[in-house]
């Protein structure tokens, strides 16, 4: 007891009484004070990313697919007594009974008004209670337009007719039905889908057919102006043949598989500047196109061809088509005109060798290919095209150019193809349950509904590979805690938001394409902004990495003051104690 | 649908084609090939293959092609490309024994490995992006990594040392490239017969990498149009050069081999590219006849020429040309077919002996010192024997000086003191002014831009040896800016000597040829020679040491710290009094020494241990607590491990 008396006095005299835990205390809080400057430094920068904002998106285009408006007009002419309320009503149904009430993404938010005109003129008509702005001026449709002359001209004059109404919200869509009795007497009907968005019924007697025509206005509304008269997701979205970027370049190839047998030139700059530059034209709001071609010799397909007698012709069959590209020898080339990710869509005319002239392609059915052509979606298209005469010696080996004919015939097969990879049909007359349509062709290659069908299509899609693109960046960048994100990422994001919301309000005010040129931006930010190169060097600074650089240093020292705060903890609380019982001695003594 | 489009487009057809015809432009794209043989004095064959692609003028470059390659229209649109050339080059060119004075050698001898410059058509400010986006581009092309010269310390801007003089030239080269077939199939896809038909269908891989040397080029160059609004046209001239090593069956040693295409390439010309304009095969025989028949009238002794008593040509040659030294025999290929290959074989049946024109000066570069700190670089230029006859002396002032442009690229890592410079003429050193009438000395700034020299030099015509030698240090490079292998050594890209005053020509006095080749050949080219390429060792760390440093100096001053620490915070006193109050308890010299040392281990004395306690409790405390420790830091490990093999 003594000593331990001795040891309290000398150390409260002696300087370190105070000093040791002194010492201690502050190097343990000095290093936990540098504990948070350590964590700082081996921070990585990450830029914030809107994660809610991203998720909210992906949740409102998987539940609320994009719907946008139309106007539906049905205008019937030389009706007699027929309530428009009671037209209404039923071509609702019939228009409802069609789409099965299916809300998949394009799909339209459809109103509906009809008008009667009767044989002095005078309309009854139900407007629609959305749109009232644009109406149709009672006396305008004069039924001897539609007996007399070409279709042409009679969608002519409806142009005119309806030019005034599409500008305003959502565009307006027109049937007119025409009922005319003074002929003589045919039962013929007759309908035909117009360049622009209407479409016209003509017939005698319609008045007594009157539900036929109902089902008829109906079927066109939903049938051809709001699926395009594709079939039903004939092709999927996924396949839409445009860059990521937006950019679609079409890389026209002439193919001489054996120059030895013949040279074929052809001049394309004049097919370009005179038939596809319309046609471009008419795409910009979908794809900015631009259009390459070249000419190329030695180029034999991949696959033999066997001789048919009876055709005294080469023929290829469809199964083998897999094997007819020559990825070896057709040297097409990706464009050095073309960024990264933009789509190129080759179109290739193959001339057969001599070996194998005339080569013609066989349907699995047996017949022979009409076109001698096919396509393979994504990749582009191909056509056969035998020389006019086979016979080897009578070509002279100089070069030929292929005739204006054949040229057209060639083009006409390209759009054709074009369109398919598009997903429409290049038919003239588009066949229902209920009889057949007559299809005017625009000279643009798509008339104004089908690049309405397309844009919306094209929105949707973009829409929705935006969200995926955000959505799988969006659980990379949580996945990997560690991994630095620039700036630019999150600014290409929020613009890519931005971009989509606004294409989705656009969408809603029906403005057609400037919701799919706001959409095809916001899927291109959105991909930039996955392929950022910065994401793809280094990605990673791995905790191992750190462990092995700190951990030398700090693990020693961080043992030592740990220890030395415990100790000295734990005699400050036997002294403590000692003292306690001291002083209780103390007292009591 | 179909009939309506149809009808359309025809008439739209016919509108352009009354268009076509109405503004039609005559000129279109055009494609020749050319095959020239030449016997070498030493017993090899040169074979230069010659392709040109020309683009008139037009605005649809890059767009609508019919001969002309797509890409390089698209290349030369999209970067303003005004001139061009890229080489691929394995071997070195022998310059005594296969010339350094002929359009043929100056064009085509060409550094080893990648060698890159262009001349662009943009403002100053943007020559340097467009160069670096063009080394993508080719890289992309050309399957090779010509990208390595996108970096601006492995590029130059010469300004008069290299030739064509512009402020928008760029140089790179790239020593290290290894050539093969992966560069050469690119290559021949801008052809258009490619190595399917024609001359190129003798490309053989393994004979044309067999040989001793082999260079393929790919030179463009735009041509103004000079008319308003239309865009310049494009030649692209693609040349292959190799040299071979004819088999011989000859005893005779002195006698040279005989060969023909087929023993040469193990292909035979099966007919020409249908598309080219013209497709030549030459022959060059140069020296060993020209003084035998000097005054024979050619005209009239062509039939006789290709056999005579000291060689024979399987194939009688369509027309015979004559320059100063040597012979030109001209073949068609038009006329082979698959039964009757095109296979021309030269036959010796006498020895004979010749030599190449050489270039005034012969260059080898050399690499001086030891060790890893310093080093210098030599270039010696020797007089060759040919120095005399040559035309090219400049006779100013009244005497006869070569002049000769030097030019070198140094990396930055080679730190070239330029003060150093030292010029021996005749193993006499020189003061700089009386040869070395201009430089240009760029200096290198470490890890951003090489440093180039360029000087001209003007030396006596009777000089027999110059030597230039200047100093360098070897820079230290940044761990990552070591490239794999780094303990090969670096390179120092060739050096080129240039003789401005001498230019390189044949002509075959033929006026009627339209042979791109010939007309090549005809156009004055400066004689140049390039040097070796040299291989400096630079200190390579071992790349684990940071690792190691950071282990090392983190333990010792975690022991430093610790020390200090315990020095700063232990009672030794008190701990000194109670161990020995212990060990008056416990007695025993053993268990006192135990104790100090557990209290040692321990790091601080034992203050619950009772002395009642016996050593075999003491012990068990011990274990238990050992075997705590052990438990906490096996469950650490686990904890680590699972946590780290969570991701």
């Amino acid at each position: 007891m003594d000593n331990t008396d001795g040891r309290n006095l000398r150390s409260s005299e002696s300087w370190n009484h105070a000093g040791r835990p002194f010492i201690t205390t502050s190097v343990l809080f000095s290093f936990l004070l540098g504990v948070p400057f350590l964590w700082k430094s081996v921070e990585i920068y990450r830029s914030p990313l809107p994660f809610h904002d991203i998720d909210s998106l992906s949740d409102q285009i998987e539940s609320t697919p994009l719907r946008f408006p139309c106007n539906f007009h049905a205008v019937f002419v030389g009706f007699r007594s027929t309530d428009p309320d009671n037209l209404r009503s039923q071509i609702q149904d019939g228009i409802n009974q069609l789409t099965h009430q299916n809300s998949q993404c394009g799909s339209c938010n459809f109103s509906l008004s009809v008008t009667v005109q009767n044989r002095d003129d005078q309309c009854s008509e139900t407007l629609a209670h959305s749109s009232t702005t644009c109406s149709y001026r009672c006396g305008v449709i004069k039924r001897n337009v539609f007996g007399v002359g070409v279709d042409d001209t009679v969608d002519e004059s409806l142009n005119d007719v309806f030019s005034g109404c599409s500008e305003e919200s959502g565009k307006m869509y027109s049937v007119v039905v025409v009922n005319k009795e003074n002929a003589n007497g045919e039962d013929e009907v007759k309908a035909v889908v117009g360049k622009g968005r209407h479409a016209w019924i003509v017939g005698n007697g319609l008045e007594e057919r009157y539900g036929d025509m109902v089902a008829r206005v109906s079927e066109i509304f939903v049938k051809v102006f709001m699926n395009g008269g594709r079939e039903e997701d004939s092709i999927q979205g996924e396949f839409m043949p445009v860059g990521s970027d937006g950019r679609i370049v079409l890389s026209f190839s002439l193919l001489n598989s054996n120059p030895r047998d013949w040279v074929y030139d052809w001049d394309f700059q004049r097919i370009d500047e005179a038939l596809l530059a319309p046609v471009t034209k008419a795409l910009a709001p979908i794809a900015n196109i631009s259009v390459e071609s070249q000419v190329l010799y030695h180029t034999p397909k991949s696959s033999f061809s066997s001789w048919d007698k009876k055709l005294q012709s080469y023929i290829f069959r469809t199964s083998a088509l897999p094997f007819f590209v020559n990825s070896n020898e057709w040297h097409l080339d990706t464009s050095a005109g073309a960024s990264g990710r933009s789509k190129i869509l080759q179109f290739v005319v193959y001339i057969p060798s001599g070996k194998e002239c005339p080569l013609l392609l066989q349907l699995p059915n047996g017949e022979i290919s009409k076109t001698n052509g096919f396509i393979s979606p994504i990749w582009g298209g191909v056509i056969v095209w035998n020389p006019g005469n086979c016979d080897k010696d009578s070509e002279s080996s100089s070069r030929n150019t292929i005739s204006p004919q054949d040229l057209e015939q060639i083009v006409e097969i390209f759009l054709g193809q074009f369109r398919q990879l598009f997903g429409f049909k290049s038919e003239a007359f588009y066949t229902s349950g209920l009889g057949t349509y007559k299809i005017l062709p625009s000279d643009r290659g798509f008339t104004e509904w089908e690049l309405d069908v397309l844009s919306t299509k094209h929105t949707c899609f973009n829409l929705h590979s935006c969200s995926t693109t955000l959505g799988s960046l969006s659980r990379l960048v949580r996945s990997l805690p560690r991994m630095i994100i620039k700036d630019e990422i999150g600014e290409q994001v929020k613009y890519s938001l931005k971009a989509a919301k606004l294409a989705q309000s656009n969408a809603s005010l029906g403005e057609y394409s400037s919701s799919a040129s706001s959409s095809r931006e916001a899927r291109s930010l959105a991909e930039n902004a996955f392929f950022h190169p910065s994401i793809m060097s280094v990605s990673y600074f791995s905790y191992e990495h750190c462990f092995a650089v700190y951990s030398p240093f700090f693990l020693p020292v961080a043992g030592h003051v740990v220890l030395a705060a415990l100790r000295e903890w734990k005699r400050y609380k036997q002294e403590k104690a000692k003292y306690l019982t001291w002083l209780t001695r103390k007292k009591t003594a | 649908m179909a009939s309506l489009l149809r009808s359309l487009i025809l008439l739209l057809i016919v509108q352009s084609f009354l268009f076509a015809i109405a503004f039609g432009s005559n000129e279109v794209e055009e494609f020749s090939e050319a095959l020239l043989l030449k016997p070498l004095p030493d017993r090899k064959v040169l074979a230069h293959f010659h392709f040109e692609n020309r683009a008139p003028p037009s605005n649809s470059h890059g767009r609508h092609h019919h001969l002309f390659p797509k890409a390089i229209s698209q290349l030369v649109q999209k970067f303003r490309v005004k001139e061009m050339e890229l080489s691929f080059t394995q071997g070195r060119w022998n310059h005594e024994h296969w010339g350094g004075f002929d359009p043929l050698s100056s064009m085509n001898a060409k550094p080893v490995g990648v060698e890159l410059w262009a001349v662009f058509d943009v403002p100053q400010s943007q020559v340097d992006t467009s160069w670096k986006n063009l080394t993508h581009a080719l890289s992309g092309l050309f399957c090779a990594s010509i990208n390595f010269l996108e970096s601006s310390t492995s590029y130059a801007a010469p300004t008069w040392g290299f030739g064509p003089n512009s402020d928008k030239l760029r140089y790179g080269s790239l020593p290290r490239e290894a050539v093969c077939t992966e560069n050469l199939t690119p290559w021949l896809k801008l052809l258009p017969c490619r190595d399917k038909d024609g001359i190129s269908a003798l490309m053989n891989r393994p004979s044309v990498y067999r040989g001793f040397y082999h260079s393929q080029r790919l030179h463009l160059s735009t041509v103004e149009s000079g008319q308003e609004g239309l865009a310049s046209g494009i030649v692209l001239e693609q040349t292959l050069t190799v040299v071979l090593q004819p088999e011989t069956t000859s005893v005779e040693s002195n006698m040279q081999p005989s060969w023909s295409i087929s023993s040469l390439f193990g292909r035979k010309v099966v007919g020409r590219c249908v598309l080219a304009k013209s497709s030549n095969v030459y022959l060059q025989l140069e020296g060993l006849l020209g003084h035998e028949l000097k005054n024979v009238d050619t005209e009239i002794e062509a039939h006789e020429l290709w056999k005579n008593a000291e060689f024979e040509l399987s194939l009688k040659p369509e027309r015979v040309l004559r320059e100063s030294s040597s012979f030109l025999f001209i073949f068609d290929i038009d006329k082979s077919s698959d039964s009757e290959p095109f296979d021309l074989g030269l036959t010796w049946k006498l020895p004979s002996k010749w030599s190449c024109q050489q270039a005034p000066l012969h260059a080898s570069r050399f690499l001086m010192g030891s060790g890893n700190e310093r080093g210098a670089i030599a270039i010696l230029l020797k007089a060759t024997e040919s120095q005399e006859k040559l035309s090219g002396r400049d006779l100013t002032n009244g005497h006869c000086t070569i002049k000769a442009n030097i030019f070198q690229i140094f990396p930055w890592y080679i730190k070239v003191y330029y003060h150093s410079l030292q010029i021996f003429v005749d193993q006499q050193q020189t003061t700089d002014s009386e040869v070395l009438k201009k430089i240009n000395v760029s200096p290198s700034t470490d890890k951003v831009s090489s440093g180039m020299m360029e000087m001209m030099l003007e030396l006596p015509c009777e000089v027999k040896s110059v030597a230039i030698s200047i100093e360098y240090d070897k820079g230290f490079l940044h761990i990552d800016e070591y490239p794999p292998d780094a303990n090969q050594g670096f390179d120092i890209p060739s050096a080129l000597i240039s003789f401005p005053n001498h230019h390189a020509s044949l002509d075959f006095q033929e006026e009627l040829s339209k042979s791109p080749l010939l007309s090549s050949f005809k156009e004055k080219s400066l004689v140049r020679s390039y040097t070796e390429v040299l291989l400096v060792p630079l200190t390579t760390p071992d790349f684990s040491m940071p690792y190691n440093v950071i282990t090392i100096t983190c333990t010792i001053f975690a022991l430093y710290f610790g020390s200090l620490l315990n020095v700063l915070r232990r009672r030794i006193g008190e701990e000194e009094r109670f161990l020995k109050s212990q060990g008056k308890k416990t007695g025993g010299r053993l268990k006192q020494l135990l104790s100090r040392i557990t209290a040692k281990i321990r790091g601080r004395p034992n203050e619950e241990q009772s002395s009642s306690e016996s050593p075999a409790a003491q012990s068990s405390v011990l274990s238990s607590k050992l075997i705590f420790k052990i438990i906490l830091v096996a469950g650490a490990a686990a904890a680590w491990q699972y946590f780290s093999t969570d991701k």
